[in-house]
């Protein structure tokens, strides 16, 4: 593959917060390549770190946290001439104007909850024009008005020249995720970042949600991080995977990689969880054993070792690293210490 | 938006006059008989006079045509005498009211131009110097009682500096704002402290809701996000707190006038209530009702003007 078709490539990205005077470590050296036009989803269970990862690549982050990366890249296509731009995202200042810059114009990010994410006292279509407005100064209010109204048609929301005058709470919960996505989608970004897109939202209202951000990114090319722990939107939407467990990427790879031979005990724990159609009537679902750890209370070592029905003595001895398998196609797990190394 | 306002303001008829009816049966119900402090000795001794003043004075007809002949006097502007000394009460009123809402609303100004200012600040530079300052002076402010500080500005700017009057509205030897200064300070320490707490809770919490993580993922700067989408949302409760103040200013400041010998309408309403004098109590208790109404209608439609839901759910 080449260097071009990364749109984003995060290398060693680490973030902690610091509550009561001690250091609480949630993103570990977590390294990952999103490809050019593709969707790449991001799993693991609630408090696993995959909020805290997307949150560290826009910087947008709370006070107390910390955050070192080597690198964030971000390589703008620019569609004329075919010329790439790299940016890297970890030099810059979260609150300065070339990160602003970015935001909303190459990174769009669409959130877990639209019910809160939308600001109740503004008409939606002024929101989402805002946005427009702010990476195209001296457009006109005429001009913003057409392409919001453009935008909500693409979206399937109805009468959209009477809806730019409502306000959120005139709006359904999966009408107001259209207006989130509107707002994420308008300046046309490479990247959209959607964080638990559907949780909020009822089991129809999921699927028309997904097959809009589907169809949007095969119209235009997007690339998406989508971060989930439903498995089945996984397996429908995304070409590649990452598996995430207490703040680490334990395992990477393709869907078909992923799905059809997962390597790594704690992936192969997740999927034997997920209920499936055809269970025989009195099969049970199967759970992983123990509980989550406490993450500030994790010595070194595997992170999942304690809950590990394969795990050894060299598990808690080391950190362990991540090992290449198959070609992209990487575990973070000692028993693979045959394989190659890779950061 | 119009529409709102009226239907808010008719609304606020039948709570007065039930309120007025609630005062006027309530002091019924106290026994006081006014006769027995208009006449003098000698008549009292003469069970017929008592009955003929009685007739004459109307206060043998039934409750409700006397309430209404009440009710019907306010509304021409003749709010009745005092028993004490029988001023009319609206003289009496138009003397002390100007002094206490003066006071009142230069405060309110003041504290709420400080107060929610030192509070966003507070909020935008959480845990830093300034919040740690401004929390400082919010706690010390609500924790040191009114009259205790008032009495502690006048020992130093009074009493050791000789810089300002220590008490009344008007003197031969300082200007009215000299005068005006130390009740008003005493006053406005208070309710600035109270409102910065609000303030900066109120901004804390929105700066953390999901809309401003939207409003800064469009690129905007922090300035915008302050201004547009947080001041806005955070100012609503503050506004309710700030409004229902001042009913409360009107009618309570008795402290402050007592510490600083203000000529508000506190004293008079303590001084009527000690006495006895129930025309002035009932008169006074329909104004602090009243004021409270406005309170609330204020309140209703700056909270319909920065919130849509509030706006559009009414109409």
């Amino acid at each position: 593959m080449e260097q071009k078709d990364i749109v984003l490539d995060v290398r060693k990205l680490n973030t902690s917060f610091i509550s009561d005077g001690a250091t609480v470590h949630i993103v570990k050296d977590v390294s990952f390549q999103l490809e050019r036009g593709k969707t790449l989803a991001i799993v693991g269970e609630s408090g696993c770190g995959k909020s805290v990862t997307v949150h560290s690549i826009v910087k947008l982050l709370p006070q107390n946290a910390r955050f070192t990366a080597e690198q964030v890249l971000y390589r703008r296509l620019d569609e004329k001439t075919g010329g790439i731009t790299e940016f890297d995202l970890a030099k810059m200042d979260p609150k300065g104007k070339e990160m602003r810059s970015m935001r909303g114009a190459d990174l769009g990010m669409v959130f877990q909850d639209p019910m809160s994410s939308l600001n109740p006292v503004y008409r939606v279509g002024d929101q989402v024009a805002e946005a427009l407005m702010e990476h195209n100064r001296g457009m006109k209010k005429s001009e913003a008005r057409e392409k919001v109204l453009q935008m909500f048609r693409n979206l399937g929301i109805p009468d959209p020249e009477r809806r730019i005058m409502d306000y959120p709470h005139q709006f359904s919960g999966g009408m107001k995720q259209r207006v989130v996505i509107a707002i994420a989608m308008i300046n046309n970004p490479e990247i959209i970042i959607a964080d638990e897109p559907t949780t909020a939202l009822d089991v129809t209202i999921q699927a028309q949600i997904m097959e809009l951000m589907k169809e949007l990114q095969l119209n235009m090319g997007k690339s998406i991080i989508l971060i989930t722990h439903n498995i089945g939107l996984v397996a429908e939407q995304a070409e590649d995977v990452c598996v995430m467990y207490m703040g680490r990427i334990v395992e990477f790879g393709s869907l078909e990689q992923i799905f059809e031979n997962p390597l790594h005990p704690y992936t192969k724990a997740l999927l034997r969880s997920v209920p499936v159609l055809g269970l025989a009537d009195d099969q049970k679902l199967e759970t992983i054993p123990g509980a989550t750890p406490n993450p500030a209370s994790l010595g070194v070592g595997c992170e999942f070792a304690d809950r590990c029905p394969e795990r050894s003595e060299a598990c808690s001895a080391k950190n362990v690293p991540a090992y290449e398998v198959e070609p992209r196609h990487r575990v973070r797990c000692i028993k693979f210490s045959q394989f190659k190394e890779v950061d | 938006m119009l529409k709102f306002i009226l239907k808010k303001l008719i609304q606020m008829i039948p709570m007065l006059l039930f309120i007025s009816f609630l005062v006027f049966g309530a002091l019924q119900l106290t026994g006081i008989d006014p006769v027995s402090y208009i006449a003098t000795p000698d008549m009292a001794a003469n069970q017929e006079n008592l009955d003929l003043l009685r007739e004459r004075l109307g206060l043998n007809q039934p409750f409700l045509i006397r309430y209404f002949n009440w009710v019907g006097d306010i509304l021409r502007g003749n709010f009745g005498y005092s028993i004490t000394n029988g001023t009319p009460i609206g003289v009496l009123i138009a003397q002390r009211l100007p002094a206490t809402i003066e006071l009142a609303l230069i405060s309110m100004v003041v504290s709420a131009v400080l107060g929610i200012s030192i509070g966003i600040v507070s909020a935008i530079y959480q845990n830093s110097p300034i919040d740690y300052l401004g929390r400082f002076f919010a706690v010390l402010g609500q924790a040191i009682p009114q009259f205790f500080f008032g009495i502690c500005l006048i020992q130093i700017f009074s009493i050791k500096l000789g810089w300002l009057p220590s008490s009344g509205r008007y003197s031969t030897y300082a200007t009215p704002l000299r005068h005006f200064i130390l009740p008003c300070l005493t006053l406005t320490l208070s309710l600035t402290s109270v409102l910065m707490r609000y303030s900066r809770n109120n901004m804390l919490g929105v700066l953390n809701s999901d809309y401003i993580k939207t409003a800064r993922m469009k690129g905007i700067s922090e300035t915008k996000v302050y201004v547009k989408h947080a001041f806005r949302n955070a100012m609503r409760p503050v506004l309710v707190i700030l409004c229902f103040r001042l009913p409360m200013l009107i009618s309570g400041s008795v402290v402050i006038e007592s510490v600083y010998n203000w000529p508000g309408i506190g004293s008079v309403i303590t001084d009527a209530v000690i006495a006895g004098d129930y025309p002035v109590v009932m008169v006074t208790t329909l104004m602090v009702a009243a004021s409270i109404l406005i309170a609330s209608f204020l309140v209703d439609v700056l909270t319909a003007l920065l919130d849509p839901r509030v706006r559009l759910g009414e109409e």
